[in-house]
């Protein structure tokens, strides 16, 4: 129920969107009509400035979102900047707190938050500044003007529904999870969804769980010894696809490739579809970034036009996502980060 | 040396934390199953393998009474740039090579700093570190995760050669090890580093060449942890540079420590760091059995680390008339 | 004088070269390489950044300053201590957690939750401080422990307490105005900080805590041997430091209301980087408050404006890590060079020309003529006196006089072969001079003036004056106390031969020929010390004229002696009595026929004299070559002039072979004999006056015949 009313927003907004998409194209046929719609798209657009703070601009995720969302502002003549706090959530506070106070404030600012409270206070301040707060992929317990992305729990659900469909009632029934850190709200909701679908599916086990720190080594290592005390085990999800390669090397090592499932998440990079191909994961719940990234885009052309004041509502923009295996991989299911890189250096 | 002395020797830093490990073990062997097998004796000495590796290179720098606070930097650079390289179409034998020059470059770097500039080893590693990643990530790589390319086959074929049934980052620590326990042991340049370690004004009044020794004992410390980088890489098929940020430097120092290599230098040897790292990978073991969360795993570790510090503070203490000004 | 000559003179003597010098030996220049590193970083950024010195900006960076700047100067205080605090993120970020449980879940007020963060910051820094201090063991190695485990509770803690945290109902307005508010301009965070500073500050440099804190510091073996508990000041810099780093989560926590994982993460490492640009030496002893606020101000400013710059991932880990480098050798190379720096400039020469002398040497007829009248002088404590610069007698005729050891020995009258330590000083006693009641007031080197009682015992009267207003180094200090006397009110008139240079240093100060001897006068009455004259050229001996009226004072390097009115009509008023002499003048002492004795403690030379005209030859001399080779005033021959109240000379003596008396620095003429010092000397020398009073003692003559 709560993920069909989801669907019906994001998809009113989308409407939205294609509706002013399509006007567009008209306007362009029929230039002997008086169209207000350009010259209002224009005059509600042009010359915003729109910022991206991610965790960091050094992951795919980040340089996904720079490209898309980017290109788009870019095109609707607005102004388009990042900022890069690498990992450290106080270099990100110092970098919003900067924005609200700089001279320029932009229309716009897009967060990926570190967790869930961090930053609440200062999305508060950023709408009385009179900025839009957009929250990306990450949640907290602010809400803002539009959060866009993932619902990580859901995320985990998909993740382990892959495990048993794969698996089967007839395996033994017990999966192993490398979980993040048990701290960010990205590792405890997946964790979360997990244990919503075993209680779903009774029998169904997490024979062994451990977490990465984020770290692949480290996944390598909890895997290792969760695969030496369980060998029975017939999947692993795990909550990243960086970590998984080292949960992946982990089963590689132990001789267990096809006997272990491994559902992991992912930005849906080229890495993800190769990595589904060759067999070394089996399911990725891609955040399915070009989406994302559209709704995104979406949010920030209404928000600027809707003639509301940032605070006045707060809106939900979930991606529809899905597990992934090798069998439903297409040329353009996944996006490519080089090619990306190369359209930019262009 | 008098009989009781020879029956009740010294209790060292080493033996308690050899005792501290083989009490944790045989607890682990009565309480947890399948601690005991062979695959799982093999996953702690694994887990501690590439901790080793890059401890064995600290302890070079530590019994020097030098310390290097960049090994995780230089890690990660000399590995991604090769890395890279090979996705721009380099041979593997060339891109190795690049990065074992870069690796002797930036530890000729270190040493200068430390030896001929006169810096203390400790701000000029800090320094160093943060400036080789910080200018390598954002001059030269992309983003954070590389990839072993596809046609690496060679090294490809090495993450799942397995000698005598061990994987290559096991076979490397023990070749290390052994490597290093003998260039300490027989070479001139090994027994120098002790005496440089123990009493520097003394040595290089004795004419023992301090500086290129200091400098030759960095550029080792580099390429053992690019050594460490790569077998890392080719066990995870990639290398992630964001490993800077964790606590791995930590734990190398406290292998290095906790094994009895003390920081003030002059002491200690390969013995060492394979007990302080057989002491971790026991514990990192056992409690991942048991499922316990990273972060209880981090207070255990660290309060047992803790205990191991204060008994030997106890055993062997420091006095004021003895602490040397600036040691710390 | 030729043009180019002239020209020299204004080059050399109206440019004050000798300042950089004098700046250099500041001990503040050690924060000249921290501070040239903020400018740099404040005109990078500020030229970079449009609105870098906004006021919003500012306010907003005062904010994140205020925090920072906190964590750094507990850190700072550990380091000065000898020691290190990895520990500062997690006790940053336990105390921002229990702030914010104290506010959020406790329902308690924002002072109570101040409480509870300092509480635990104190209790967290003194785990630490026990550790370290009472326990002794390794601060690196301890606080990385306690770094991990502080950063494990913290994660521990928010896990367990984070979603009732993040969902509380409460809302407090005083404590969100502690975050958000601004007093005067300025947030309450930064005046926080800024009070926080200055506390911290006079206690590192003004009270008894913080001296015993750099003492440990810079010497933990020594700081014990005087008796400081070492372990107990340890102890205190870990609590100091915690507490700080809880204020600063405080802070933090009133700014964001809110933590996260990653709150504190890495602070340790900023932290020290803050503190080592800011120049101070880890392993202790050197560094101070300011340093660290300078540190804190560059790296703050560096990071946060390279995030506002939109820098890439990394581009703040090479920029702050090339500033620490930069900053670390630098500071090295300062600390290795810069007493070398210092010597090759602070002596910086004027152009000094000397008029051309009358000659003295024997034979020549003149009144200077030398004669070998010193030769013959009767050792007195020969190879047993080491440096008697002045000899004095007493009423019972024992011969007093000072030694290098920094004694004052008497000999006992009649055949001065038994001698007894009177008095131990501990600095060189120069000048003698006996008051009414037999006290003995001497210029002790580097030290100042003092009085000896006929019972030996030692009493300080003056070791400073007040200091001038332009001057760079501390003239108030008494440097280079020489000579002195006391006029019949019991005012002690006394010269400070220079403010450049130690005592042991008068040779540089011939080289330099820079005028910076002063006169000075101390009244017992009062107890204050007041410069009387200066510009002096290594104001040297000072005696009262026989009536009393008036001071006679030799100036070394000038040749020649002055003579200042203290009575009379012409009081104030100076005079020159001699000038042009062939010997450089040291003390002046009266003679029993009312004239006067005058020591001279080398001979000018023509060489030497056309150096003084040559400044630049004379740097580049103290520059480039070893001290042995060097151009100095001849002081293997010197003599012993008599002259009266018109300045006309009287007699000249002097020691032509140099195996007794080459350097004369004093004489004392008591019953019909002349005692000859002299400050290198291995002997006191005396000779008979023929036809002087045989009952004439200086006591007499300055204080009447005795009851």
């Amino acid at each position: 129920m709560k993920t069909s009313i989801k669907a019906s927003l994001k998809t009113g907004l989308l409407a939205a969107a294609c509706t002013m998409a399509g006007t567009l194209a008209l306007t362009a046929q029929e230039a002997a009509f008086d169209n207000p719609g350009p010259e209002a798209y224009a005059n509600a657009l042009e010359g915003r400035r729109v910022v991206l703070i991610p965790m960091t601009m050094g992951f795919d995720l980040a340089q996904g979102w720079n490209y898309f969302i980017g290109e788009e502002v870019r095109q609707f003549g607005g102004i388009w900047e990042t900022r890069d706090p690498n990992w450290s959530v106080d270099a990100g506070a110092q970098a919003i707190t900067d924005l609200i106070a700089s001279a320029d404030k932009p229309d716009v600012i897009i967060v990926q938050s570190p967790d869930l409270n961090s930053y609440s206070r200062l999305y508060r301040r950023a709408q009385e500044a009179g900025i839009f707060v957009i929250q990306l992929d990450n949640p907290s317990n602010y809400a803002s003007d539009v959060f866009a992305g993932s619902n990580w729990q859901t995320l985990g659900e998909l993740e382990t529904q892959a495990v048993i469909d794969h698996c089967g009632e007839d395996s033994s029934k017990k999966i192993g999870v490398i979980q993040g850190d048990q701290v960010n709200s990205s590792s405890v909701d997946q964790w979360a969804g997990v244990q919503a679908v075993l209680e779903r599916n009774p029998g169904w086990t997490v024979a062994g769980t451990g977490d990465s720190n984020w770290d692949p080594t480290t996944a390598r290592n909890v895997a290792a010894t969760i695969l030496q005390q369980n060998p029975d085990i017939c999947g692993i999800v795990d909550f990243w696809d960086a970590t998984a390669q080292g949960t992946a090397a982990a089963v590689r090592d132990a001789g267990l490739q096809d006997q272990v499932f491994i559902a992991t998440t992912g930005s849906g990079e080229t890495i993800d579809c190769k990595l589904l191909e060759n067999g070394t994961f089996g399911a990725v719940v891609m955040s399915e970034l070009p989406r994302q990234s559209q709704d995104t885009v979406a949010a920030i052309k209404l928000l600027l036009q809707s003639g509301a004041a940032p605070g006045d509502a707060s809106m939900y923009l979930y991606t529809a996502e899905r597990a992934r295996t090798a069998a439903d991989l297409t040329p353009t299911t996944c996006w490519d980060q080089a090619a990306i890189e190369a359209r930019a250096a262009d | 040396m008098t009989t009781t002395q020879r029956l009740r020797p010294r209790a060292t830093q080493e033996g308690i934390v050899l005792l501290m490990a083989l009490l944790l073990f045989a607890g682990f062997t009565v309480t947890l199953d399948g601690f005991l097998s062979a695959a799982n004796l093999l996953n702690i000495v694994r887990s501690v393998s590439v901790l080793g590796v890059l401890a064995a290179g600290m302890a070079i720098v530590v019994i020097g009474r030098g310390i290097d606070l960049s090994m995780i930097s230089i890690m990660v650079v000399t590995v991604a740039i090769q890395l890279q390289v090979m996705h721009g179409g380099w041979s593997t034998g060339a891109a190795m090579a690049l990065a074992v020059a870069i690796a002797l470059g930036l530890g000729a770097m270190n040493g200068y700093m430390v030896a001929y500039a006169g810096v203390s080893a400790l701000f000029a590693t800090l320094a160093s570190g943060a400036f080789i990643f910080g200018f390598v990530r954002s001059q030269i790589l992309r983003q954070d995760s590389i990839t072993l390319p596809d046609d690496a086959t060679t090294l490809l074929a090495l993450g799942s050669a397995r000698v005598l049934g061990l994987p290559l980052d096991v076979l490397a620590f023990a070749f290390v090890v052994v490597l290093g326990w003998a260039a300490l042991r027989w070479t001139r340049q090994g027994r120098f580093l002790y005496l440089m370690g123990d009493n520097f004004q003394a040595a290089r009044t004795t004419g023992i060449p301090v500086r290129p020794l200091i400098v030759v004992s960095f550029m080792a410390s580099a390429v053992l942890a690019w050594a460490a980088g790569l077998t890392s890489a080719i066990s995870l098929q990639s290398v992630n540079t964001r490993i800077v940020n964790s606590t791995l430097l930590y734990d190398v120092i406290l292998v290095v420590v906790i094994g009895g290599i003390g920081l003030s230098g002059g002491k200690g040897g390969m013995r060492n760091v394979v007990v302080g790292a057989f002491l971790i990978g026991v514990l990192l073991n056992g409690m991942t059995i048991l499922n316990l969360p990273n972060i209880h795993q981090n207070l255990i570790r660290s309060v047992i680390l803790l205990a191991a510090i204060i008994l030997d503070g106890q055993l062997n203490p420091r006095d004021e008339q003895t602490s040397q000004q600036g040691d710390i | 004088m030729t043009l180019a000559e002239r020209l020299t003179r204004l080059r050399y003597n109206r440019v004050p070269d000798h300042l950089l010098g004098e700046i250099l030996a500041k001990n503040w220049t050690d924060n000249l390489v921290p501070f040239a590193f903020l400018i740099v970083v404040v005109a990078t950024f500020g030229t970079l950044l449009p609105g870098f010195f906004s006021t919003a900006s500012v306010i907003d960076t005062t904010r994140q300053l205020g925090e920072f700047l906190i964590v750094v100067i507990g850190l700072t205080v550990v380091i000065i201590g000898g020691g290190i605090d990895l520990s500062v993120g997690s006790i940053f970020a336990l105390s921002a957690f229990s702030t914010l449980m104290t506010i959020y879940v406790g329902g308690a007020s924002p002072g109570v939750a101040l409480a509870a963060a300092l509480g635990s910051g104190a209790l967290f820094g003194a785990f630490n401080g026990f550790l370290v201090g009472y326990l002794r063991l390794r601060a690196f190695l301890t606080t990385l422990v306690t770094l991990i485990i502080g950063r494990s509770l913290y994660d521990i803690l928010i896990t367990t307490w984070g979603t009732r945290l993040q969902s509380s109902p409460i809302f407090n307005d005083s404590f969100d105005a502690i975050g958000m508010n601004s007093v005067a301009g300025l947030p309450i965070s930064a005046w926080i900080a800024v009070a926080f500073t200055i506390l911290a500050h006079l206690m590192m440099s003004r009270s008894r805590m913080g001296w015993h804190f750099t003492a440990v510091g810079g010497a933990r073996r020594s700081a014990y041997n005087v008796g400081i508990d070492v372990r107990r000041a340890v102890f205190l810099t870990y609590v100091i430091s915690g507490v700080s780093s809880g204020l600063a989560g405080y802070l933090f926590a009133a700014r964001l209301s809110g933590v996260g994982p990653g709150t504190g993460w890495g602070l340790e490492l900023s932290a020290l980087t803050a503190a080592v640009v800011g120049g101070n030496s880890l392993g202790g002893g050197r560094g101070s408050i300011p340093k660290g606020l300078m540190g804190a101000l560059a790296v703050l400013l560096t990071t946060n404006g390279l995030i506002r710059m939109g820098a890439g991932t990394g581009t703040s880990q090479m920029v702050v890590g090339l500033m620490l480098a930069a900053a670390i050798i630098l500071d090295v190379r300062w600390l290795k060079n810069r007493h070398k720096v210092l010597s090759e400039v602070y002596v910086a020469p004027l152009h000094h020309a000397m008029q051309p002398a009358v000659s003295a040497q024997p034979g020549s007829g003149t009144s200077y003529a030398l004669n070998d009248a010193l030769a013959s002088a009767e050792p007195i404590a020969l190879g047993t006196v080491e440096g008697p610069e002045d000899v004095i007698l007493d009423a019972d005729d024992n011969l007093y006089a000072g030694t290098r050891h920094g004694e004052i020995v008497r000999w006992f009258a009649p055949d001065y072969t038994r001698s007894e330590v009177f008095s131990h000083i501990g600095g060189f006693p120069l000048g003698l001079a006996m008051d009414r009641a037999g006290q003995i007031v001497t210029c002790v080197g580097a030290m100042g003036l003092y009085g000896v009682s006929k019972a030996g015992e030692v009493t300080e009267l003056a070791t400073e004056t007040r200091r001038s207003l332009l001057s760079v180094v501390d003239d108030a200090r008494l440097r280079d106390p020489n000579d002195c006397d006391i006029g019949p009110d019991g005012r002690i008139w006394f010269t400070d031969s220079t403010t450049r240079y130690d005592a042991h240093d008068w040779a540089l100060d011939s080289i330099e020929s820079r005028p910076t001897g002063r006169l000075l006068v101390h009244d017992p009455k009062t107890g204050k010390t007041r410069t009387v004259l200066k510009k002096l050229r290594y104001a040297n001996g000072v005696c009262l004229s026989h009536d009393g009226q008036s001071l006679l004072i030799a100036e070394s390097w000038a040749c020649t002696v002055h003579r200042y009115w203290i009575a009379g009509p012409k009081e104030g008023q100076l005079e020159t009595v001699i000038r042009d002499m062939p010997g450089y003048p040291d003390n002046i002492n009266r003679a029993s026929d009312g004239t006067y004795w005058m020591a001279w403690l080398g001979m000018r030379t023509p060489s030497f004299d056309l150096a003084l005209r040559h400044p630049a030859m004379r740097r580049r001399m103290t520059r480039n070559l070893p001290q042995d080779e060097w151009l100095f005033p001849n002081i293997n021959t010197g003599g012993v002039v008599k002259f009266d109240d018109t300045g006309r000379i009287i007699a000249t003596m002097g020691d032509l072979g140099g195996a007794a008396h080459p350097m004369v620095t004093s004489i004392r003429e008591h019953k019909g004999w002349l005692y000859i010092g002299g400050i290198l000397n291995n002997r006191i020398g005396r000779i008979r006056l023929p036809g002087a009073d045989p009952d004439w003692t200086s006591w007499e003559s300055y204080w009447g015949a005795r009851p």
